[in-house]
């Protein structure tokens, strides 16, 4: 019998049919990935099923009995779990507050405390999961946390589990082990769906693969052994894709931009020890690394948004200090991380995003009064060159969507001129066309002879790209290499502190 | 000597049920997610409202009940508000205040035809008595109003329920991670309903104390901006029950202190700086690091 | 009629202020039923008590002044995310300090007095305000909570001022009168009015092209609207923030300055029923736009007269009028609201055509 069954099942919102007449089946027991890019409607079909929205049309059965999901309540007590892509933990709260809360033993009135930390530790062991139920959960790994995400659901009794984007947050080592618990679990009678875009680990875990595109299913319950690579990519992108971008270019200049013995203190915490990369002209440096390992601290360093304690910046020899509007005046570019917390302000029009941060350069600004006039053109041929889709630059950019959002900041920086580029997460959250245009144009701008240091959480995007591979561990860099002398097993032990080599 | 200090912490004692039961109010919708910036709201709404239910019914009992609801009812306001319209709950706090500002004023004079205070109604007056024969503090207990005990009680149990009880986690998890306590099935809305509702209840008690027991009359903005000061108090006992009883005393010894002083021929005028000097020190140099729950002031709850 | 419908429900700003202002009346038209006043006669006597005569205009633009002046005062912090709930107290500081520059005879032309007076004012309450800035860049002080304690503080101090060293003779706790040259002219002769609404009008051109045209404006709408994406590029959003405090206690130091030279002719103790907190009111409903701050002032400030000649003819008090500004402040604070109600509005009428 099937765990679950959702027939015929469809979403719409205002301006999208997000879920578009879809079925999908999980059996008991089965580990059944979902396949699809961004926007395809993974995360929504799975939100009807955890109950946090409702379907328009459509049924749900589960264990062959049909029921309504109203909220995420009614799906616990249907024995359905899910782990989201962000983790819903409060960091400041322990495991065990985490795990227990609306479930809580009681003793007469209050929390029994001691009997919740007996029934969460003898889960823990059962499924080796080797966490501690009193520690606050911000002091642990992410690899943990997730951990702790699934104990929620485990506790509650789910043995239909949901995980959303899994391995997005995770290093090699980490998925493996991941990959571990979940045929434990599998073991134990549990049924798994797993939402993901990326097909190694669907080939990796999965026992059949679903795919979604555009809101539709195009295949459903493919079972592992039919499946190929190319099927599978073919039918979430529509299209033939190369899987690999090219790395043609060999003219690599002279070292440019240089970051010498960089340390930066948090709160007498060490996040950046001893930092030294250098960049060359027309290369582009990859840093790979986990989460939280100091990129975002490097980023700020690098960019002026916070002063280092000690060490050097430089570009040709000349060096950077000052605030991050000296290092935008020294033509450093910066794509920030996450584009609508620091990167744009979305209710402000396109054309004042594409101008902020240079807004002082003097040919839009004339005695302190704004050119309104040399702006708009500015802006139009910005538009027209980017490609960004939307009728004039006086639109908010929240109007936009999350790639031609990513559009406008690459526009912003990359019509600067910049020597240097400081490019985070370029691609994160945008679709696979966007990313390809992203991707052509650092390419680009590698090839004008532009130094740039790329920091993605993917490790895929920064093996693609980068001319060499630096790796950061514990606001250590642990190594730099060639990057075609890397290899996705080293590149993972080395993120996660496993070995330390002498920097190349 | 000791006849002063006797009276300054008498006086530190009366002054400091407002201010503790606004704070605890306070600390109620701040953990459920809810910025309480529309305190002083809800104490002035519960002075006028206790007033206003004394004269008509007669009974000070009453009057207190009126107080408590008139503080519900703009607690649910701000709610409604920050809740269900997704109104910035600084501005919602604000343009509560404006309101009762406005309203109690206008009420006032429809009721009473006067634009500055109220007639006399029946005030509560029930001392702690009982307690005169403590030696040493029983002469100060005795001065106080019931209230002191209701007040006491309020914090001890308020910590119990946050930290002990499950509703209690639940409302600490709302205030801190919306969505994860959403997931969780923990009606987030209905909780911060509780939060801001308890908060009104608490404020509009307070209010009621400052119309109908240490006085008894409602005094045109008789509140006197304890609101805000209130905010500052949670703030500082970081939003701990416990420490609120606290925080609270020792913004009410400013208090008394500004009384005490008052005798002694100082323009009146500078002296009533004092708790104000007080509150502005305190927020700059005392509270720096002390954050408010994650969730504090956002909407995505769904 | 679709269509008409269709555009109230993606309500833009202009909409939602001026539903969220009929509401507002429409409820103290309720609350003037419940206490047994006929609301059509009230509004009546306030559209001709404010609007009816040359006089009664002149009246509602001498109540206009300050509001438009702390309107723009409030609007200006709040555009840098600073809700500048001391506009009261910033103006007192600018009162009292313009109070004492007017009324010291310091042998220079009138008129030069008078503009040395504003000057002086305004500094007083850029610098009232600046502390605030200061407090919240370096301290991270709440500036709701800081403004309060310092309004607290500077009205105190100013009633001490009034009541010892600077007290007039007489009974009353107020300054000596400003000097005869150094208060503003009047507009139109036979009548209050002075040039001080001019120089209301005139700040909010100001604040107009500062905001939208100039490198600074641009900075503050930033920070505003995403204070990490202005730091990233570059923009100081402690300075930014600073600046902004700086010019929104400007502004209201320059409207208690223009008050004490133009209608008050002197600092008198409790001089303003809360002119500052009007201020929000009236940003409010002008959806933080200057020009429409001016409308918005106007549009209080005859209410306001309306109240007062009303409560002359009868008993009704003027508090009513706060009542709608508080009013007016959370309805347009709640566009999802405003849009609830207006769409309730709509299925019922559709429901009444569908039973017809």
């Amino acid at each position: 019998m099937n765990s679950v069954e959702m027939i015929d099942i469809v979403k719409q919102y205002p301006l999208v049919r997000a879920v578009d007449h879809v079925s999908f089946s999980l059996g008991q027991g089965e580990i059944h990935s979902l396949l699809g890019e961004n926007g395809a409607g993974k995360s929504t079909l799975m939100k009807i099923l955890y109950g946090m929205t409702q379907p328009d049309e459509g049924q749900i059965r589960v264990k062959g009995q049909p029921v309504r999901i109203r909220s995420p309540k009614d799906a616990i007590a249907l024995g359905i779990g899910m782990v989201h892509q962000h983790f819903m933990l409060s960091p400041v709260m322990s495991v065990t507050e985490n795990i227990i809360v609306n479930h809580e033993p009681k003793k007469g009135w209050v929390i029994d405390e001691k009997r919740a930390q007996q029934e969460i530790q003898t889960l823990i062991d059962r499924f080796h999961f080797n966490i501690d139920t009193r520690a606050r959960v911000q002091t642990l790994s992410v690899g943990e946390q997730q951990r702790v995400e699934i104990l929620k659901a485990i506790y509650r009794g789910a043995d239909t589990l949901i995980l959303d984007e899994p391995t997005a947050v995770l290093t090699p080592q980490e998925v493996e082990e991941l990959f571990t618990i979940m045929r434990g679990l599998k073991q134990d009678g549990k049924s798994i769906i797993i939402i993901t875009h990326k097909l190694k680990e669907t080939l990796a875990i999965a026992d059949r693969i679903s795919v979604l595109r555009d809101g539709k299913m195009v295949q459903s319950g493919l079972p592992l052994g039919n499946a190929t690579t190319q099927d599978l990519a073919r039918m979430m992108v529509g299209r033939d894709v190369e899987l690999n971008v090219r790395r043609e270019n060999r003219h690599r200049g002279e070292d440019y931009f240089e970051i010498r013995d960089v340390c930066l203190k948090e709160r007498g915490v060490d996040v950046l020890k001893q930092i030294s990369l250098t960049i060359r002209k027309g290369e582009i440096l990859g840093i790979a690394g986990i989460e939280g390992n100091g990129q975002t601290e490097l980023i700020e360093v690098l960019t002026g948004l916070r002063p280092m304690d000690s060490g050097e910046i430089a570009i040709g020899h000349q060096p950077v200090t000052g605030s991050a509007h000296t290092f935008l005046k020294r033509k450093i570019g910066h794509i920030p991380e996450d584009r609508l917390s620091r990167g744009l302000v979305s209710e402000m029009s396109i054309q004042d995003n594409l101008i902020l941060g240079y807004h002082d350069e003097p040919r839009f600004l004339k005695k302190g009064f704004l050119d309104k006039k040399n702006i708009r053109q500015y802006a139009q041929e910005a538009i027209e060159e980017y490609m960004i889709k939307t009728p004039n630059g006086n639109e908010l950019v929240s109007s936009l969507s999350g790639g031609n959002q990513q559009k406008v900041v690459i526009a912003r920086v990359f019509k600067q001129n910049p020597e240097v580029l400081i490019a985070a997460q370029p691609t994160r959250g945008v679709d696979v066309g966007a990313m390809e245009y992203i991707h052509r144009q650092l390419l680009r701008l590698r090839d004008e002879g532009k130094a740039i240091l790329l920091i993605s959480a993917d490790l895929d995007e920064v093996r693609s790209l980068s001319d060499r591979i630096a790796v950061i561990y514990d606001g250590r860099i642990v190594s730099v290499q060639d990057a075609d002398k890397t290899d996705e097993l080293t590149l993972g032990l080395l993120m996660t502190g496993g070995k330390e080599e002498a920097c190349a | 000597m000791l006849n002063n200090m006797t009276g300054i912490l008498s006086t530190m004692l009366s002054m400091a049920i407002p201010l503790v039961l606004a704070a605890l109010g306070g600390v109620y919708s701040v953990r459920s997610g809810i910025m309480a910036l529309g305190l002083e709201s809800m104490i002035l709404t519960g002075a006028f409202t206790a007033a206003a239910g004394s004269f008509y019914s007669g009974n000070a009992w009453i009057g207190l009940l009126c107080g408590m609801a008139g503080g519900m009812l703009f607690g649910l306001c701000h709610g409604v508000l920050c809740i269900r319209y997704k109104v910035n709950q600084v501005i919602s706090g604000i343009g509560l205040n404006l309101l009762a500002t406005a309203a109690s004023t206008l009420l006032m004079q429809i009721i009473w035809g006067n634009k500055g205070n109220s007639e006399a109604v029946a005030s509560l007056n029930t001392k702690l008595t009982f307690l005169e024969d403590i030696p040493i503090i029983g002469d100060i207990l005795s001065r106080q109003s019931v209230l002191l005990i209701f007040t006491i009680a309020a914090c001890l149990v308020s910590g119990w329920i946050l930290f002990k009880t499950p509703f209690g986690l639940r409302m600490r998890m709302v205030g801190e991670n919306p969505k994860a306590a959403s997931s969780m099935g923990v009606p987030v809305r209905r909780i911060k309903y509780i939060g801001v509702i308890v908060c009104g209840a608490l404020a509009g008690l307070a209010g009621a104390y400052l119309s109908i027991d240490s006085l008894n009359m409602f005094v045109r903005d008789m509140s006197s901006s304890r609101g805000y000061i209130a905010v500052a108090i949670a703030i500082l006992s970081r939003y701990n029950p416990f420490n609120v009883l606290l925080c609270g005393s020792l913004f009410a010894l400013c208090d008394a202190v500004q009384i005490y002083v008052q005798g002694y021929g100082i323009p009146s005028q500078l002296v009533q700086m004092i708790p104000y000097i007080v509150t502005l020190l305190v927020l700059a140099f005392g509270v720096k690091n002390i954050q408010p729950p994650a969730g504090v002031g956002k909407y995505e709850d769904e | 009629m679709r269509k008409l419908t269709e555009k109230l429900m993606n309500a833009s700003p202009v909409m939602i202020s001026v539903v969220s202002f009929l509401l507002a009346i429409l409820v103290s038209c309720l609350i003037m039923l419940c206490c047994g006043y006929d609301p059509i006669f009230a509004y009546s006597v306030i559209f001709e008590g404010s609007l009816g005569s040359v006089r009664s205009l002149t009246n509602t633009l001498i109540q206009a002044t300050p509001l438009i002046l702390t309107g723009l005062a409030f609007m200006v912090g709040k555009k840098a995310t600073l809700i500048n709930l001391g506009v009261e107290g910033q103006m007192y500081t600018g009162a009292i300090i313009a109070a004492i520059v007017g009324m010291l005879d310091l042998g220079m032309p009138g008129s030069l007095q008078l503009f040395l007076a504003l000057v002086c004012g305004i500094v007083g309450g850029s610098l009232a305000g600046a502390l605030i800035g200061f407090l919240k860049v370096r301290f991270g002080s709440n500036e709701v909570i800081t403004t309060t304690m310092t309004n607290f503080i500077i009205i105190n101090f100013c009633d001490y001022l009034v009541n010892y060293p600077l007290k007039a003779e007489g009974a009353v706790a107020q300054t000596n009168k400003i000097m005869e040259g150094a208060l503003f002219a009047k507009l139109i002769p036979g009548y209050q009015l002075t040039w001080a609404i001019v120089v209301a009008v005139a700040a909010a051109v100001v604040v107009r092209i500062v905001m939208d045209k100039t490198r600074f404006g641009f900075e503050v709408r930033a920070v505003g609207l995403n204070m990490k994406a202005a730091e990233t590029a570059g923009i100081r959003v402690g300075g930014i923030m600073m600046k902004a405090m700086l010019f929104s206690g400007a502004l209201a130091g320059l409207c208690g300055a223009v008050h004490v030279t133009s209608v008050g002719k002197r600092f008198i103790s409790g001089f303003s029923p809360g002119y500052g907190f009007s201020g929000i009111s009236v940003s409010a409903l002008a959806s933080d736009s200057p020009l429409g701050i001016v409308a918005a002032g106007i549009i209080f400030g005859a209410l306001k007269t309306g109240a007062m000649y009303l409560n002359m003819m009868s008993q009704i008090p003027t508090e009513f009028v706060s009542v709608i500004q508080a009013l007016v402040v959370i309805f347009v604070s709640a566009p999802l609201l405003i849009r609830s109600l207006l769409g309730a509005g709509r299925r019922s009428r559709k429901g009444g055509r569908s039973l017809a």
